[in-house]
């Protein structure tokens, strides 16, 4: 019957093929080892580009077996994605994370800590910058290593800081506060910010002498509502009800955002991190944007540490070859490619050299000297949407900003038992 | 076929049909219908079962392990202990003011876009149910906002609801000078729960009026000969012959949307945010941050928990408000 040999015929046919599979996936898997790796470097600025392009294909020469997986994720994306792959039991590897989320994975327990898994974990955590480091620190173990940093600069644009008639940006708070007048009388916003979180927030706290807690991360009350803290929110408060900063602060669709407004010559100037120049160069080539320290308040000029860290998941079934790309990343080579696309090394010999990669580099370096982190819990991004609500009601003026501040800082107490 | 009805006999306790004819008599005679029937039966179950299958995959499992999670203190890594909470989250989302303003705002979503696009897509399709000339070119332009990505069209209406520069203040304030300053589109919780009301109108009207059409297609022109013969002008023949005719699409129509308003998210998400400070919270951007920013699994499903019942009662209470009298009665 020809139906019949036919369907026998298919029948051989496809267990050959998957013998044939079989065999062929078991002679790959013996040849080569995959490490996923899941980060959330831009495509925007010429990371991505050097990653794919430059820093893995380099590992997989010097590293034969090894094949690196990469996946790109958008930032905003990242920290659902690590969830469901937490609840599905499918991680990577390894991730590049932000640093306020390691504490939050650690504590998951979904992280292997590097002290103990990695053998030669001192040599190269005594490679890198101390504050980076401390970020991978959750309850007596290391669960990362730092693989960039960075920190918020006074970014402006000369063109619009000329137009408005100042000779130099502000360096304190003072003169911040009287050239966003200046400004406004020329039709200008000298502060763009786009935001009331700790990241928008907590430099002007800083340098003022304020803080969000004690220095044992126990109690924000007395902190956030000390009278420091309060009267940093109180001068950006003031300068937002005299119609001196944008609406963004308060509302994103309020106009434009900081690249655009100051791209477009409404805005001189806003904080952020050393990316702010890949981007320019690329999207706005025709605006030049220079950097400066955050403008100093009683305290000095202080302002937020950021940056990314390389964490390996307990699930890692790859833990040998994943270490060896993670001590790739942490190479002197790779931090001077990741350099040139935007990402600020964390290695303490890249002082010597970074501002030969990237003259702007000089000022994030200053900068990062004073930089303070974020409280380290992994109840940070509830803690942080606190500070955005409250300090917001401030803007608002639905609230004052020392009762704002009060409101947010028993909240916070809440969390950080 | 339908099956004779059988009468008992309270005399006898015989059974016999009802022309009388004792049931034995009549029994080799029902045997193979009853086998047929039986076969119908089972194949119609047969038919069902992949459907179903789905369904209870896909819809029912969720719901009952939403139920569970809501229970607990749900930790999200597999093989870790959870902590048994009772009915705590449901008890948290009665005093949580965010979540009463999230349910007011997902009401007040719901009430501006299912008339909206009931209306609108009902006027479109009486419009295109005409013979005029370019038809389908009309419906394509019209559906074409449903085929479009939800992403692509939240984005591009924030960008035409931004404060200082964006599109719609542009015409009206720049332009048209009918209102004195710029409107704060996103910045207030009213007017940006029009805006993204706006938004899902227009996204929404192509689906209905596709529904529509179709119906309106199927009413019997004798009908509407009929009642013009009558004498009845095009909007009385609307009313008395079309909009009775299609009253099952209506019930249809306002369900399925009313269910899906319930389910907005990434327009809220993309343009608001939830914000500014929750003032447009809905229900899925508020469970969504509970349980995939700050992993409370636990809380986030009792309020998905809580969404699924709004929805499950509004969707049983609208069918019987737009049941047939005679339905009502039997």
């Amino acid at each position: 019957m020809r139906v019949g040999r036919l369907i026998v015929f298919l029948g051989v046919a496809a267990a050959v093929a998957s013998m044939a599979a079989t065999a062929g996936a078991r002679t790959s898997s013996a040849r080569t080892t995959t490490v996923t790796f899941w980060d959330a470097y831009s495509a925007g600025g010429g990371e991505v580009k050097t990653l794919e392009g430059v820093v893995i294909p380099g590992f997989e020469k010097t590293h034969p077996g090894i094949v690196v997986k990469d996946v790109t994720i958008p930032y905003d994306d990242l920290h659902q994605k690590l969830v469901t792959g937490v609840a599905g039991g499918q991680l990577p590897d390894l991730v590049r994370t932000d640093i306020i989320w390691v504490p939050e994975l650690a504590n998951l327990g979904v992280l292997a800590p590097l002290d103990q898994v990695m053998p030669d974990f001192k040599k190269y955590a005594a490679r890198v910058f101390k504050g980076p480091l401390t970020t991978n620190y959750w309850k007596g173990h290391y669960y990362g290593l730092p693989l960039d940093t960075n920190t918020r600069i006074f970014n402006y644009s000369p063109a619009a800081l000329s137009a408005i008639g100042a000779s130099g940006p502000p360096k304190t708070f003072a003169q911040l506060i009287s050239l966003s007048a200046q400004a406004k009388a020329k039709g200008y916003d000298l502060y763009a910010e786009s935001g009331t979180s700790c990241w928008n927030v907590c430099p002007w706290i800083w340098s003022n002498g304020g803080s969000v807690t004690n220095k044992t991360y126990t109690k924000a009350s007395g902190y956030l509502n000390g009278p420091k803290s309060v009267a940093a929110i109180q001068m950006l408060v003031n300068l937002y009800k005299a119609g001196e900063m944008p609406g963004i602060i308060v509302n994103s669709n309020a106009g434009l955002g900081t690249y655009d407004g100051i791209n477009q010559n409404k805005y001189v100037a806003t904080l952020d991190g050393p990316w702010m120049d890949a981007i320019f160069s690329a999207a706005y080539p025709k605006t030049q944007v220079v950097g400066s320290l955050v403008p100093a308040g009683p305290a000095g000029s202080i302002s937020v540490v950021g940056g990314e860290d390389i964490v390996m998941t307990k699930s890692s079934k790859n833990k040998t070859a994943a270490l060896e790309f993670l001590r790739y990343m942490l190479g002197y080579g790779t931090q001077a490619q990741l350099a040139l696309a935007g990402q600020m090394p964390v290695l303490t010999s890249s002082s010597k050299w970074l501002t030969r990669v990237h003259p702007y580099y000089a000022t994030y370096v200053k900068q990062l000297l004073t930089a303070k982190p974020r409280t380290p819990t992994p109840k940070w991004t509830q803690i942080d949407q606190v500070i955005t609500t409250d300090v917001a009601k401030a803007f608002q003026g639905s609230e004052s900003v020392q009762q704002a501040l009060t409101d947010a800082a028993t909240q916070i107490d809440g969390l950080l038992k | 076929m339908r099956p004779r009805r059988l009468t008992a006999s309270s005399n006898s306790g015989t059974t016999s049909d009802s022309l009388g004819r004792s049931v034995t008599a009549l029994r080799p005679r029902f045997r193979p219908t009853n086998v047929r029937r039986r076969k119908e039966i089972t194949a119609a179950y047969l038919f069902l079962a992949p459907g179903f299958f789905l369904f209870a995959l896909v819809i029912l499992y969720p719901i009952v392990r939403a139920f569970q999670i809501s229970l607990f203190n749900w930790s999200i890594v597999p093989g870790t202990a959870s902590h048994f909470l009772g009915l705590h989250n449901y008890s948290r989302a009665i005093h949580d003011p965010i979540f009463w303003r999230a349910l007011e705002n997902t009401g007040f979503y719901m009430a501006v876009t299912v008339p909206g696009q009931i209306v609108l897509g009902l006027a479109t399709a009486v419009l295109l149910d005409a013979h005029v000339p370019g038809r389908g070119l009309f419906r394509t332009i019209y559906y074409l906002p449903v085929v479009t990505s939800w992403v692509v069209v939240s984005l591009l209406f924030q960008y035409l609801f931004i404060t200082d520069g964006g599109l719609a203040n542009w015409i009206l304030h720049d332009n048209l000078h009918l209102v004195g300053h710029n409107i704060d589109w996103l910045g207030t919780r009213w007017m940006a729960m029009l805006s993204l009301g706006i938004l899902g109108i227009w996204k929404g009207i192509g689906w209905a009026m596709v529904i529509f059409l179709a119906a309106l297609q199927g009413v019997p022109v004798e009908l509407k000969e009929a009642a013009a013969v009558d004498g009845a002008k095009a909007w009385a023949r609307f009313r008395a012959v079309s909009l009775p005719a299609i009253r099952p699409v209506i019930a249809f129509v306002t369900v399925m949307l009313v269910i899906g308003s319930f389910n907005v998210f990434i327009s809220v998400f993309l343009m608001t945010k939830g914000g500014p400070l929750d003032e447009t919270q809905v229900l899925l951007t508020y469970m969504y941050r509970w349980a995939f920013s700050y992993l409370d699994f636990g809380y986030g499903s009792a309020l998905s928990f809580i969404l699924t019942l709004i929805v499950f009662v509004l969707a049983l209470a609208q069918l019987r408000l737009f049941r047939r009298p005679a339905e009502a009665h039997s």
